[in-house]
């Protein structure tokens, strides 16, 4: 799973300590100052499921119950096709998504110096 | 009247539109020279055609036609099984970018990031292409081939091999490649009916056969694997993938002797890698009956003769394929030494194929340190590969070091820990074995049922295969035996 953002995203990297407080809300901007919006794809897929399991370290309804929580800062979507769509036109748009289906419309993070697919990405 | 030639000849260029388009559903072409348009056309049609060889003799007209065609310098590039080919025609491709129109731009800075294992560009491009261009069905096949076969994705290749199907049902390969996905994934019954109707819409090709026949070998049906490579020479008995495939049926069939037979007239007509590839097959069936001499000779002519062709990555594997079977821990390492020192001389190979060789070369060296129990040697070696993989977003490399470092929790005793790593490189059966003790030991009977299941099934002649699938099938025959004859 890769870690997008949209192409105003400059970061190029993140610390998956900064990473998590991303995704659980703790941390609510970017270093640009921009806003964080989380986008979310259902997690329907075992690899979606894997990745909110190593970020969150809880239970899908305890997931579900954060964002609840957290509403205005999540956007939900039912596709890939959607959630690449979101980041690319939402400024301060994040997201996690199958590598394979990167584009060169988003930029992808680097999650404590490493790219997906290399040896030692958290989500690999 | 030459002037009226050379008028003619003049007024039919100009005629030509810059990018050349000859099917809504293709790429569109960009080359000054008709010449060189018609040659790649022909070349890309057999290649479609798994004429791998013909076709690449059709793109190297193309490229002498045209030395500025940077698609048909990127497809050599792509297709070649020649290291040396690979590396001047991804340059040229480079070089030669600037007269590409933008689908070809996209494809060569996918090819050329992917040859350099720069994956991130490279999905990047591939996936820029394809949203730009999503009746193209050259272009899906293209994708889906190299996620099937450099990537390791069948079911991310899938979609587009369908794609290509509601594209244009007769593109005969989309049907081929999908049945290839569908078996991998287990599905033998979708892999059987999408190969009857590629064969049914080439019935006068031969590799419909072959593809049936491999199949058929992968769900162990040696008979009608035999029967329908020998179907398919006969089609074409230049066919010479099918030749090779009898080689392979009868190595894993047990019959050594009949499988050499078969492997000598591949080898004979085969190009200068495919020999060398070939023959380390062939010598693996020495391997395989048991008779470590003859094996030895095989391996060391075909390093001799890799070294003469400049093929090091070949070279240092006829050298690991020796140290695995080795019994004198002394005699493995010396021939893992020679096989790194192999790749560290200079070659012209593209370094991505050196790199996943030493990879493997290492990661050999892992498992051959734990076997001797020389912890400090292991560790050295597994360090290495942790930073070559550190560094490479190679997935092979990254297979290598998760197949190491399994090995050594596995001997360790750290069971969970060898499970999340041996999983990590789900495709070689000296990792699968392990898999399944860690499973056993930790308690995971249904895990350890199903890899069982998989690994008594692998039938693909890789020597790993030669050394643990048919010792692995014996222990659980015995197992069985035992099991079936112990009183209540």
């Amino acid at each position: 799973m890769a870690v997008i953002v949209d192409k105003a995203n400059t970061q190029g990297g993140i610390t998956l300590a900064d990473l998590v407080k991303l995704f659980k809300f703790d941390n609510h901007k970017w270093p640009d100052g921009r806003n964080v919006v989380l986008v979310m794809l259902e997690p329907s897929t075992s690899d979606v499921a894997n990745a909110f399991e190593k970020i969150y370290h809880m239970q899908p309804d305890e997931v579900k119950a954060l964002m609840s929580a957290h509403r205005s800062s999540v956007v939900f979507v039912n596709s890939e096709d959607q959630l690449l769509k979101s980041v690319e036109s939402i400024p301060g748009a994040v997201a996690l998504v199958d590598v394979y289906s990167i584009t060169s419309r988003v930029n992808v993070l680097k999650v404590d110096g490493k790219l997906p697919l290399e040896q030692g990405y958290f989500l690999r | 009247m030459k002037h009226r030639i050379l008028s003619l000849a003049f007024t039919v260029l100009v005629a030509l539109p810059l990018f050349a388009h000859d099917d809504p559903t293709g790429m569109h072409i960009t080359t000054k020279s008709p010449k060189a348009h018609l040659l790649f056309e022909q070349g890309m049609a057999k290649i479609e055609m798994l004429h791998v060889q013909a076709g690449l003799e059709s793109l190297r007209k193309a490229v002498q036609a045209d030395p500025h065609f940077a698609l048909g310098h990127i497809m050599l590039n792509f297709f070649s099984d020649d290291p040396a080919e690979q590396v001047a025609e991804r340059d040229q491709a480079l070089a030669s970018r600037q007269y590409a129109g933008p689908e070809e731009q996209m494809v060569i800075d996918w090819l050329v990031n992917a040859s350099q294992a720069h994956w991130i560009p490279a999905i990047q491009a591939m996936n820029g292409a394809l949203d730009r261009y999503p009746r193209d069905k050259h272009l899906a096949w293209l994708a889906g081939w190299w996620l099937a076969v450099a990537q390791n994705q069948s079911p991310r290749a899938v979609p587009l091999f369908e794609r290509v199907i509601k594209i244009d049902p007769g593109f005969a390969d989309a049907w081929n490649e999908a049945a290839y996905c569908y078996a991998k994934a287990g599905n033998i019954d979708k892999a059987f009916a999408d190969i009857k109707h590629y064969a049914e819409l080439i019935p006068n090709e031969a590799n419909p056969q072959d593809s049936y026949a491999e199949i058929s070998r992968m769900a162990g049906r040696f008979d009608d694997a035999l029967e329908h490579y020998r179907m398919s020479l006969k089609i074409d008995p230049s066919f010479h993938e099918s030749q090779l495939g009898l080689g392979d049926t009868y190595a894993l069939m047990g019959d050594e002797p009949r499988a050499r037979v078969e492997y000598a007239k591949a080898v004979a007509v085969g190009t200068p890698t495919q020999k060398v590839t070939w023959g380390l097959q062939s010598a693996a069936s020495y391997v395989r009956e048991g008779d470590f001499a003859g094996a030895d000779a095989a391996y060391r002519q075909l390093a001799l003769d890799a070294h003469a062709r400049d093929l090091a990555n070949l070279e240092a594997e006829a050298y690991r394929s020796m140290a695995l079977y080795q019994k004198d821990p002394s005699a493995a390492a010396d021939l893992l030494a020679k096989a790194e020192a192999v790749l560290h001389e200079p070659h012209n190979v593209p370094q991505v194929l050196l790199n996943e060789e030493l990879a493997s070369v290492w990661r050999s060296g892992v498992d051959r340190a734990v076997r001797d129990g020389d912890w400090n040697q292991a560790q050295a070696l597994l360090q290495r590969l942790s930073d070559m993989a550190a560094s490479n977003n190679d997935e092979l490399i990254g297979f290598a070091y998760a197949g190491a470092s399994g090995a050594i929790f596995l001997a360790s005793g750290k069971f969970h820990e060898a499970i999340s790593d041996f999983e990590g490189d789900p495709t070689n059966p000296v990792s699968m074995r392990g898999l399944f003790v860690a499973y056993e030991k930790s308690g995971q009977k249904d895990n350890a049922a199903r890899l069982a299941a998989s690994l008594a099934s692998f039938n693909i002649p890789v020597i790993e295969q030669a050394l643990v699938v048919p010792e692995f099938r014996k222990q659980r025959a015995d197992a069985a035996g035992a099991h079936a004859s112990t009183p209540f």
